[in-house]
């Protein structure tokens, strides 16, 4: 029997089918029924223009779509024998704004979605107050906007450098922001301080713990999330930055990997109409996001986890966490890094003497995202976007389901539909 | 036991064709939980909600305000409803409507998904069309790509305090639109001498002249009211791009468009004629202090 769930609150919204045996999940297909088209916009427009529209790809992650595209543009510049040098000062703001937008995506998340949903699970009393993923993902946005502008929507990276010429009066606003939003993660999520908490050796640990994150730890271990979605414990990470490691692992097993081995494939969902398209690597369904950077990384909790629960929701939740943990803290060094009297910018060839193709590869709060672009004379020829939730949702057949598919089978669909939410859905970006 | 004109306004936050970027920028309100606090919310893209999706797609509901976020496709449906149908539903019922971003306003980005089709709420671009014509003395336009939180916050919070929101020709707040992106910009003195910007990446010079900045013609008012409560895209380098304005998204966002080295687009209300020879003027100065580094002291004399 086939069972139509509809799921809202996502990042825009989506369908899943489920097809109950015996009361659980046997296999799930998914649908994402909106189409924007940003890929044919895109189309005849001056390449620069790309670092405007692409941002409003997604609301929640504009800034990785931003850094795609520039880093699209400037390897079309390497391609066509106009390498862009980028200074430390420029590398170390642009990685510190795109960290700052992973942070506030994971602080809203874990409040605004993961508590919320595992009330629904199993009703308490506490007040899961969500707003509080709001305000500490505003702080984040002020660090952000800081160098860029603004968040959501900013256009500060361009090809050659950052539009901004900081002081040292920013540079110190922007680590008083990320002071006090360190300051609030540690006093109203933790409990306990950033250091200490990611030294935890394993989940043993979190016994010690009174607060919003021992509390959505202890609810994932009472809904046995620890044994339910399981995916194929496969793992992919494609964006080269300072805070992971471009990797692809099986288990715990990892190599190197190449954006050049990433392929899609058309969607399966025979109930509704979807736009999703799969992405592959080497022609296998690999989990993006959060656990696959922390194992990337050889994470020693997250490792720990991993032993123990292997991909499990609990895995996959829990990493997110101490992503953001880790991440808090490396935002800290980023800073730390950046001397003023680098320069911001430097102008590299005009647009219009560009004939070249280029790819851009980051890893955005989800995964990876690429961004690929064919230039003629400094117009966009053809622009194509693959997102991180196309890696971990799409829709795929029962014989060889997507990462998510595999995860829901074999639950009760209140559980899927929760194990769904914990790859961080979003449909905006899917879809595009 | 409260009263009935105790019971807080009721709001629905619905989406069209969107990116979430207006929900995402107003969670970045600097009173949010406050703000919140005086309203019951029955469906919002992000918020915990008193109704369930189903509930609000049903439209059996009314509510007092209806906030509609994307463009406004025709054929779209959101849980198998045409968009008209719960457009028009909570329209009919609602005291006042609040175009969320560009996109509801005028069409936006997302009017390029299909151009013959696509529109905001009571308009396309400039001209007079949509799906809410019939209720357009309810529509408040708060264009911007995206919605900036104050503003949304100022409207809210003039409607809970009785007060009339008076609005320009395209339905946007006066007190908000007035404004141009120009004002409070802290490149303003190398406006008005003529300087421009060598180059990006660099905080001295104006960026109208050669890096496409539409701030002289665009209404917004993002440098008085600040982005995130702390800066704007000028104040970093960045261009206006005229987001709350009918024809964004423009294309060649980062160059001007010039004749004769002039700007081919020059500020808003001013002649060309008067411009020119302002300019003229202007750039028969060297001002020795705007020509070099702001933080070099011997320039700064």
């Amino acid at each position: 029997m086939i069972t139509k769930q509809l799921v809202d609150q996502i990042e825009g919204e989506a369908s899943i089918y489920f097809d109950i045996k015996d009361e659980m999940v046997d296999f799930a297909t998914i649908s994402f029924p909106h189409f924007r088209g940003m890929e044919s916009i895109l189309k005849g427009k001056n390449a620069l223009d790309a670092l405007v529209i692409t941002p409003r790809v997604c609301g929640i992650c504009g800034h990785a779509h931003l850094m795609a595209s520039v880093r699209a543009i400037e390897n079309a510049y390497k391609n066509a024998g106009h390498k862009i040098n980028l200074n430390q000062k420029i590398e170390s703001i642009r990685e510190f704004t795109l960290l700052m937008e992973m942070v506030q995506n994971h602080l809203k998340w874990i409040y605004l979605t993961i508590i919320p949903e595992l009330q629904k699970l199993h009703p308490t009393d506490r007040n899961s107050k969500p707003l509080k993923g709001a305000f500490g993902a505003s702080l984040a946005a002020k660090a952000i906007a800081t160098f860029a502008g603004q968040w959501p929507h900013s256009s500060y990276m361009i090809p050659g450098g950052i539009t901004c010429d900081p002081t040292n009066i920013d540079v110190l606003k922007a680590q008083s922001y990320l002071d006090e939003l360190i300051s609030f993660f540690e006093k109203e999520s933790l409990g306990i301080s950033i250091d200490d908490f990611l030294a935890f050796e394993s989940c043993k640990d979190f016994e010690k713990m009174n607060s919003d994150i021992s509390y959505l730890e202890s609810e994932l271990i009472k809904n046995d999330m620890t044994h339910k979605g399981h995916s194929y414990d496969r793992f992919i990470v494609l964006g080269e930055h300072s805070f992971t490691k471009v990797s692809k692992l099986n288990q715990t097993k990892a190599m190197g990997a190449d954006v050049k081995y990433v392929s899609e494939s058309e969607a399966y969902s025979p109930n509704e109409k979807t736009y999703a398209i799969n992405a592959l690597y080497k022609n296998n369904f690999y989990e993006a996001g959060p656990l696959s950077r922390c194992m990337a990384l050889s994470m020693p909790i997250v490792k720990n986890m991993h032993r123990r629960y292997k991909d499990s929701a609990y895995s996959r939740v829990m990493a997110r966490v101490f992503e953001l943990a880790y991440l808090l803290k490396k935002s800290q060094s980023l800073l730390k890094k950046i001397d003023i009297s680098q320069s911001s910018f430097v102008s590299p060839e005009n647009i219009k003497n560009i004939t070249a193709e280029g790819v851009g590869v980051v890893e955005a709060p989800r995964g990876p995202l690429i961004h690929k672009i064919r230039i003629n004379e400094g117009i966009i020829q053809e622009y194509k976007i693959i997102t991180p939730t196309q890696f971990n949702i799409g829709s795929s057949t029962q014989s060889n389901p997507t990462p998510a598919q595999k995860a829901m089978s074999g639950v009760s669909i209140q559980n899927a539909l929760f194990i769904f939410r914990t790859f961080d859905v979003c449909s905006v970006c899917t879809t595009h | 036991m409260p009263s009935n004109q105790d019971k807080k306004p009721t709001l629905v936050w619905f989406q069209g064709l969107t990116c979430n970027g207006n929900t995402h920028s107003f969670l970045n309100h600097p009173n949010l939980e406050q703000l919140l606090s005086k309203f019951e919310i029955f469906h919002h893209p992000s918020l915990r909600s008193t109704k369930s999706f189903n509930d609000i797609t049903s439209c059996e509901i009314p509510c007092d305000i209806f906030i509609f976020e994307g463009t406004y496709d025709p054929l779209m449906k959101r849980n198998g409803i045409l968009l008209e149908k719960i457009v028009n539903h909570y329209a009919k019922n609602a005291k006042h409507i609040i175009a969320a971003g560009s996109c509801a306003s005028f069409g936006g980005m997302f009017k390029a998904s299909a151009p013959e089709r696509n529109s905001g709420l009571i308009f396309n671009e400039e001209s007079s069309f949509g799906p809410l014509l019939k209720h357009k003395e309810k529509v408040i336009n708060l264009s911007g790509c995206p919605i900036h939180p104050e503003w949304l916050g100022y409207t809210l919070g003039m409607i809970v305090a009785k007060r009339e929101i008076e609005v320009d020709e395209l339905h946007r707040p006066i007190e908000l639109y007035s404004n141009l992106a120009h004002h409070g910009c802290t490149r303003n003195e190398y406006f008005e001498w003529k300087v421009d910007a060598s180059d990006f990446g660099e905080k001295e010079g104006c960026l109208y002249y050669k890096q496409g900045c539409r701030a002289p013609m665009t209404h917004a008012s993002c440098n008085k009211i600040l982005w995130n409560e702390v800066n704007s895209k000028t104040r970093v380098g960045t261009p206006c791009f005229g987001c709350t304005e009918p024809d964004f998204p423009r294309q060649n966002l980062f160059s001007t468009k010039t004749n004769m080295s002039i700007p081919v687009d020059v500020p808003l209300g001013i002649s060309k004629r008067s411009y020119l020879t302002l300019t003229g003027i202007a750039k028969t100065f060297k001002i020795d202090r705007l020509e070099g580094k702001l933080i070099d002291y011997k320039t700064t004399r």
